[in-house]
């Protein structure tokens, strides 16, 4: 064979093995993403990276390089140093590809869980630390021994330096925060053993042992070792067995689930102790100590006791009772000596009295207290200010309230109260009432069933009016020229029928105008305009010659204005008022400025039964004297004794003899709507005095007469007022249809589960309920948070929160269902309460043996194991992986020194025989 | 530096082998082929030359034997396998939480979000320095570590392999408070948070998790949204009428734009209904199923885009119910003759009773509730409960306290399920006793003066004690007679109303068994067999799997067996839009810059590689003459 032809055999057979090699590579391993994976003779192997067999790829090269060689070797010699080179080259790839087997092994890793929460006493620690010796001392010199101290959170804790054993002292065990504050107060023993999964060396059997009281506050041991099952870990437990510290918490504080306002019940305290101990124990209701059984001395037993109190609530709402114990003979922790529970006690009715003087608001308030409501006597300005806080209230009353003084916001709430959450509602008369208080064509009279704008009586002048002018020098100018314009505004004011006199006085009184009818109007402004100032101020004459003009006038109203920026004298004025109020003439005052007499203006006004105005600004008159001519002209207001009739049966004037009721002394006239409204008592006139009617879901009631010592004061002093107010109330309230559904409550680690089942009246299910939850807490001054329930199956709402403070909680939960609308209308409430009085890991003392016992049995372990044991594998194996890289590293050398060898030693044709051609 | 491979001893032993065999083979000289040559003055010039470079030929000579001492160090080293020594104090610390919740299962991104996420974690650890070690925690409701804190990518990848989405939610916090104890004290902590973003409200974790100095880092998966979901799916039986149940199921849209679903209902099995609901934007909408005709024991519920297309999230797609099975209650009743108590067990078509005069020989077979009445003869282990009515002193469950006469009911639980639906207010009694209850026993109702009606447990059975003849009552005359009767024996027999047929994944369930079994086996949906633990009377297990279970407690001839439903019903985790960003209250997680890939690897594999590398350029110069 010619050297062309052997070269070109050479130069294929290199192109060949390239392709041949790159074919192979493509197709297993350059595309492989991932590892691969064969088994022969039970082992398994795995290429992890298979891609870096390519270093194969150079063959070719190596046998280009060979064909070219200048090297003095034997050609046996050159194809063995070729091929160790390959497998050299090969053994190197194989290292690089990471090539691992499977193979049996019997090391046990052991984690010690050691539980050092605050319910752990110090002995039991110390057990603990002997326990973990024990295990050092039985596990073998491959087998790994580490530890986990846990609390409320675990913590992987260093045992040995360097080979040698290294224990903490017991009180190094236990958990503190950077700040030296200690971390025992809860016992989470789930996540300690979630923490050991990942301690554990591959290759290891994995084995788990619990020193613990199995008492835990957060997580679930028994789902856990199941998980741990699935981890491959075996569980054992080692029960602390020593007797819990002295010890005395309160676990519970039982209140009846219903509780009623004045009557007395039972409420239960389940006290732990864990030794005989003595004690003090203190029921708190609020603030104060139970009225009933507040202070106790104990002589706990060990174990469960039971104490029961007796208490009672005497007013309504949210009451928090407290049990704390002191004075103990022995405890170790503080926190669990006291606990709270708050219970919703369903009050008395509730009404809102708003009164246009409070001061007087007494008697209707004594008089339904006593009929067993909760009166709540607010000012007008102090109404509430949403319908929430409305329908706080079962019965809303607004006496003798003027109208500017009743916002159109507060008007459109009790409208709202009334008609949409059926509340009851009474508007009292009064100087301030109805018409007298500008009620006319409000809000509140198209509530109401009366009119306002009542007929003017026919047979008298409605009002007889004397305005008495200082026109002293001190009134020049501005004061003068606004007292003109006062009076003017007074006559525009008056009907026509009404009669007027202007006096204007200084040291004497001029009539300017003669009492006669307002119709005469342009006259009438004419002689006003004539006033003019004078000399001194003399009120005593003006006011005299006033009473004198009056008193020989027909008129249901006579009053006087009195305007007066200086001093005077005061002689004989007080006698002349009250014999002036004899007549039933009142007399109003306006001080202008601050030179004015203000406290004979107010003793006048006092005692002559009007009103007195201390006017700085001139401005202001006209508006005074409008406003005052306004009060008095209304021609509603009608003043004389007479009995009230009852012209229709009512079911709360059943058992009051109403027609032997005193007199009433007055009114303010109004006229009865139409049907449906429902008049129950009149006048001897005929005028309405209690009217009634549905408006909407509620009742609106009109009572004309006043509710106090003024129309209404013989009826203060009759027998059957209180039960007269009592029973009309009591019929006309609101009343809360509202069902009430069941509400289960419980806590689950630190989240409060609510459960509400609603069923309709026919025993189904009630779907499509939207609830709301108010959670509030701690304590009744706690904050207040709403959340939603939502519905989960059929007639079943839950809701779930975290509680992340200590006490305890009301929860209220609101359901609605949407009408036809689609609008929302509520449906029925439900109540519970939830106590977190304080960590959880002071609650219970006493090693729970069941659950480890039942832990261990799902996690394949068993209790109290000899230490041997546990670091024993008992038959079981794990299957691990190991590298053979290494392997093929010290084979790599091996081979090197082969290729040396082959390439440094002459092996062949030692003779150099002569080539055969 | 430190060994991690071969002791040191046994490296310098090889390596000092392997220097003396190299250095002797170059000491020995390559024997030469002789040459015979025609004339030697011809090859004197040779010769000459050979002379003056011998100096070159040794230099070459000493270049090979470097070149060979020089592979043999590196493998010898790469044998030693040496790691720096920073690599165990100095490298970074990092716990990776990868989300394992359902929205995981997401398909917005292919071939799914948990896959995306192992890769991007794969390139992560990958990409980590030599020094830098990591843990690899599944995230699902509760945190599972599958790997150790480790630098070996051999243990990482298989770790990462492993990670996969369950039918449950993600708890960050429990995931994040593992992560710190898990780093608790470890240098240049990290946690890297690799998720959808579907982990519910984050927003006061900040105040919960202490992170002690660990960063926080955030790795987001998935690009979008589009899901539709069955929400809720549950069966229930009617309070008083057990013969008939209503099933709700409620299918939501998470998102922003309105769709058309085909909703599909199995009946063992089998379509019982098809329909098509028009869902509005975030829609969520509930419909009721009462007496839903062809299934008797298993409901499934399929939904479906009405276009055909698919959803990104079909694991919330398909939802589990059971119909509430009825067992036949045995009741054994031991009377000398009530026409009322007879009446109120026919009421109940569930009921098998056995009637014993009082004195016979009990029947010696399983009884669901005994009935003693006006008796309290001792009863076998076989009896699971009992009813006392006006038990004698001897034998009652609770002690008897005095006699009392003229009394009612001044209190009682209405929240018990024996005494629910009862009105108990006016009912009037004419004699009786009082019974003086134990500690762990529940006084169901009292009168001013005593309790009367008692429940409690004694050696592991239940029982409930009514302190007086209903017979000398007017509680027979009404409706709640009957109605106590049978809450007694519902309760006895566990088959409260408050019962709904289906769990949530991820919660612990609490499955009532009988209670004197200590262990249960719970078989899952793929047919995986668990024992779990039962503490009072509940079986325990963490689920995370959605579709129909099966759990027999007790074995041989008294194993009970019961079975009930799982599912994700979980809003939250079906609204699967994913974020960019997470945050925890004020504080924000950093986002994670991968390093790159291959830095991971070990110093022994770089060598290998010069190994290589040498080999071949040696090769090339000794055949090219370059070395000798």
């Amino acid at each position: 064979m010619s050297n062309r032809i052997a070269r070109v055999v050479w130069g294929a057979f290199i192109a060949l093995v390239g392709v041949a090699l790159f074919v192979v590579y493509r197709h297993y391993f350059a595309g492989a993403s991932g590892a691969l994976r064969w088994v022969k003779d039970g082992i398994h192997y795995e290429l992890l990276d298979p891609r870096a067999l390519g270093l194969l790829l150079v063959t070719p090269l190596l046998l280009f390089v060979l064909g070219r060689s200048l090297a003095d070797l034997p050609w046996p010699q050159r194809a063995l140093s070729v091929l160790f080179r390959i497998a050299f080259l090969g053994l190197i790839a194989l290292g690089l590809s990471r090539l691992v087997r499977s193979e049996e092994t019997h090391k046990v890793c052991t984690v010690l869980l050691v539980d050092v929460s605050d319910s752990v006493p110090d002995d039991a620690l110390a057990d603990a630390r002997q326990s973990i010796e024990q295990y050092a001392r039985a596990k073998a010199n491959d087998d790994q021994l580490k530890v986990v101290t846990f609390a409320e959170r675990p913590r992987l804790i260093e045992i040995y330096q360097g080979e040698k054993l290294a224990l903490p002292r017991v009180a190094q065990l236990r958990h503190h925060a950077a700040d030296g504050k200690p971390l025992g107060a809860g016992t989470d023993i789930r996540a300690a053993l979630a923490l050991s999964y990942g301690l554990f060396p591959p290759a290891f059997l994995k084995r788990v042992v619990l020193l613990s009281d199995g008492l835990e506050t957060d997580g679930d041991l028994l789902a856990e070792a199941n998980r741990a099952r699935g981890f491959q870990v075996t569980l054992y437990a080692v029960p602390y067995r020593r007797p819990p510290p002295g010890e005395v918490a309160v676990r519970s504080l039982t209140v009846p689930d219903k509780v009623d306002v004045g009557q007395s019940f039972e409420i239960v305290a389940d006290v732990y102790a864990s030794r005989a101990a003595h004690a003090r124990a203190r029921l708190f209701q609020g603030e104060a100590l139970n009225g009933l059984d507040g202070v106790r001395e104990l002589e706990l037993k060990p174990g469960r006791n039971e104490l029961k109190f007796q208490s009672v609530v005497r007013v309504g709402g949210e009451v928090t009772y407290a049990l704390r114990l002191d004075e103990l003979s022995q405890d170790t922790f503080r926190d669990n000596n006291a606990f709270s529970v708050t219970v919703d006690v369903p009050g008395r009715p509730t009404v809102l009295y708003v009164e246009g003087q409070p001061q007087r608001a007494s008697y209707l308030m004594s008089a339904l207290n006593a009929q067993q409501f909760d009166v709540d006597v607010r000012a007008a300005s102090a109404f509430p200010a949403s319908l929430r806080e409305l329908e706080r209230y079962d019965f809303v009353i607004v006496s003798d309230v003027p109208h500017e003084a009743f916002p159109l916001p507060a008007q459109e709430l009790v409208e709202r109260y009334v008609r949409d959450l059926g509340g009851g509602f009474l508007f009292a008369g009064g100087e301030a009432g109805y018409g007298l208080g500008g009620w006319a064509h409000s809000t509140i009279e198209r509530l109401l069933p009366v009119r306002m704008d009542a007929e003017h009586r026919k047979e008298m002048p409605g009002v007889a009016m004397v305005l008495a002018i200082d026109r002293s020098g001190s009134m020049t100018g501005l004061p003068m020229e606004m007292a003109k314009a006062a009076c003017k505004a007074t006559l525009s004011t008056l009907q026509g029928d009404d009669l007027l006199e202007v006096i204007a006085f200084d040291s004497s009184p001029v009539v300017y105008v003669k009492m006669q009818p307002a119709r005469y109007r342009s006259r009438i402004q004419n002689d006003i305009q004539r006033i003019q100032p004078g000399g001194g101020t003399e009120i005593f004459s003006s006011l005299d010659l006033a009473y004198r003009d009056l008193s020989v006038v027909q008129a249901r109203k006579k009053h006087v204005i009195l305007l007066t920026d200086g001093q005077a004298p005061s002689q004989g004025i007080k006698d002349l008022v009250q014999a002036m109020l004899s007549e039933s003439i009142t007399v109003t005052t306006v001080g202008l400025g601050e030179g004015a007499n203000q406290d004979l203006l107010r003793s006048i006004a006092d005692g002559g039964g009007g009103r007195f105005h201390a006017v700085p600004d001139p401005n202001s008159l006209p508006k005074i004297f409008t406003r005052e001519t306004e009060l008095i002209a209304q021609q509603a207001a009608v003043e004389d004794w007479f009995p009230v009739e009852q012209v229709a049966p009512a079911d709360f004037l059943k058992g009051i003899a109403i027609n032997a009721a005193p007199l009433l002394h007055g009114y303010v006239a109004t006229q009865l709507k139409p049907p449906p409204a429902q008049l129950i008592l009149q006048s001897e006139r005929g005028d309405p005095i209690l009217a009634r009617w549905r408006a909407g879901l509620g009742w609106s009631l009109a009572w004309t007469s006043d509710l106090k010592n003024n129309w209404s004061i013989d009826w203060l002093r009759w027998s059957g007022f209180s039960k007269f107010w009592g029973q009309l109330v009591r019929e006309h309230m609101r009343v809360k249809h509202r069902r009430e559904l069941d509400m289960k409550t419980e806590m689950l680690g630190s989240d409060v589960h609510a459960v509400v089942d609603a069923f309709t009246a026919d025993e189904r299910f009630d779907n499509g309920i939207v609830s709301k939850l108010i959670v509030t807490g701690p304590g009744s001054a706690g904050s207040r948070r709403e959340l939603a329930m939502h519905q989960t199956a059929p007639g079943r709402y839950e809701a779930t929160f975290p509680l992340d403070q200590y006490g305890s909680f009301l929860l209220r939960a609101e359901h609605a269902k949407a009408g036809e609308n689609g609008e929302l209308k509520p449906l029925a409430m439900s109540y519970g309460h939830v106590t977190n009085p304080y960590p959880r890991e002071y609650a219970s003392f006493d090693p729970d043996l069941d659950r480890l016992a039942r832990a261990t049995l799902a996690g394949g372990g068993s209790i109290d194991p000899d230490p041997k044991r546990v670091f024993d594998p008992a038959g079981q194996k794990i299957v691990s992986y190991s590298p053979l890289w290494n392997r093929f590293v010290l084979a790599a050398i091996a081979l090197f020194l082969l290729d040396l060898l082959v390439r440094r030693v002459r092996l062949f044709d030692r003779k150099f025989l002569p080539r055969q051609r | 530096m430190i060994f991690a491979g071969l002791p040191l001893a046994q490296l310098l032993m090889i390596a000092g082998a392997a220097t003396a065999l190299t250095v002797l083979l170059y000491v020995l000289k390559l024997r030469r082929r002789p040459v015979p040559v025609p004339f030697a003055r011809i090859w004197d010039a040779v010769f000459r030359d050979r002379q003056a470079t011998e100096l070159f030929s040794k230099l070459r000579r000493l270049l090979s034997l470097l070149f060979q001492l020089a592979l043999l160090a590196l493998l010898i080293l790469a044998l030693g396998n040496p790691k720096p020594k920073a690599a165990i104090l100095e490298g970074r610390h990092l716990v990776v939480l990868v989300d394992g919740s359902a929205s995981m299962k997401a398909i917005d991104v292919k071939p799914s979000r948990i896959e995306v996420a192992k890769a991007e974690v794969r390139k992560l650890v990958h990409g980590l320095g030599s020094a830098d070690r990591a843990l690899i925690v599944e995230m699902g409701s509760l945190p599972s570590p599958l790997s150790t804190m480790s630098s070996d990518v051999t243990e990482l990848d298989p770790a990462i392999d492993s990670l996969t989405a369950s039918d449950t939610r993600a708890d960050l916090e429990r995931g994040l408070s593992f992560a710190v104890d898990s780093l608790r004290g470890l240098p240049k902590a990290e946690i890297v948070v690799v998720s959808d973003g579907v982990l519910g409200d984050s927003s006061e974790l900040e105040k919960h998790v202490d992170f002690g100095g660990a960063s926080l880092k955030f790795m987001p998966i998935g690009k979008s949204g589009n899901n539709v979901a069955i929400s809720q799916f549950s069966v229930r039986r009617y309070p008083l009428d057990k013969s008939r149940s209503e099933v709700m199921l409620e299918v939501a849209n998470t998102n922003d734009q309105p769709v058309q679903i085909e909703l599909t209902l199995l009946g063992d099995g089998t379509i019982i209904d098809v329909s098509r609901i028009a869902l509005g934007p975030n829609e969520r909408l509930p419909r009721y199923y009462q007496d839903l005709a062809g299934a008797s024991r298993t409901l499934e519920a399929k939904i479906r885009l009405a276009d055909g297309r698919s959803d990104d999230l079909p694991a919330d797609d398909h939802a589990f119910a059971l119909m509430p099975e009825r067992h036949r209650a045995r009741v054994l009743l031991i009377s000398r003759g009530n026409t009322y108590l007879d009446a109120a067990l026919l009421l109940d078509e569930y009921l098998d009773v056995t009637t014993v005069p009082p004195g016979r020989p009990l029947p010696s077979e399983h009884f669901d509730v005994a009935i003693l009445d006006g008796v309290a003869d001792s009863l076998p282990d076989t009896v699971g409960a009992a009813l006392y009515l006006n038990p004698p002193e001897d034998g009652s469950p609770a002690k008897l306290g005095h006699a009392i006469k003229d009394f009612g009911f001044d209190t009682w639980d209405k929240k018990s399920p024996i005494l629910r639906f009862l009105a108990l207010g006016d009912v009037q009694v004419a004699e009786g006793h009082a019974f003086a209850p134990g500690p762990s026993d529940h006084v169901l109702g009292a009168s001013e003066q005593g309790p009367i009606l008692v429940s409690g447990v004694r050696a592991g059975h239940k029982f409930v004690a009514l302190g007086f003849d209903p017979r000398n009552s007017d509680l027979v005359l009404r409706v709640a007679w009957p109605l106590f009767v049978l809450n007694s024996i519902n309760a006895f027999v566990e088959e409260d109303t408050g019962y709904v047929s289906s769990f949530r994944t991820g919660d612990v369930w609490r499955i009532p068994v009988p209670s004197s079994v200590d262990s249960a086996t719970l078989i899952d949906p793929r047919g995986g067999k668990h024992t779990v633990p039962v503490k009072e009377g509940r079986a325990v297990y963490l689920g995370e799997e959605a579709g129909f279970y099966k759990l027999v407690a007790g074995s041989g001839s008294d194993a009970v067996s019961s079975e009930f439903a799982a599912n994700l019903s979980d809003l939250a985790e079906s609204s699967i839009t994913p974020v960019s960003a997470l945050s925890l209250g004020k504080a924000r997680a950093e986002p994670v810059v991968l390093g790159a890939p291959g830095s991971k690897r070990e110093l022994w594999v770089y060598l290998l590689a010069a190994v290589a590398a040498l080999s071949v350029i040696e090769w090339i110069t000794y055949h090219r003459r370059v070395t000798v």
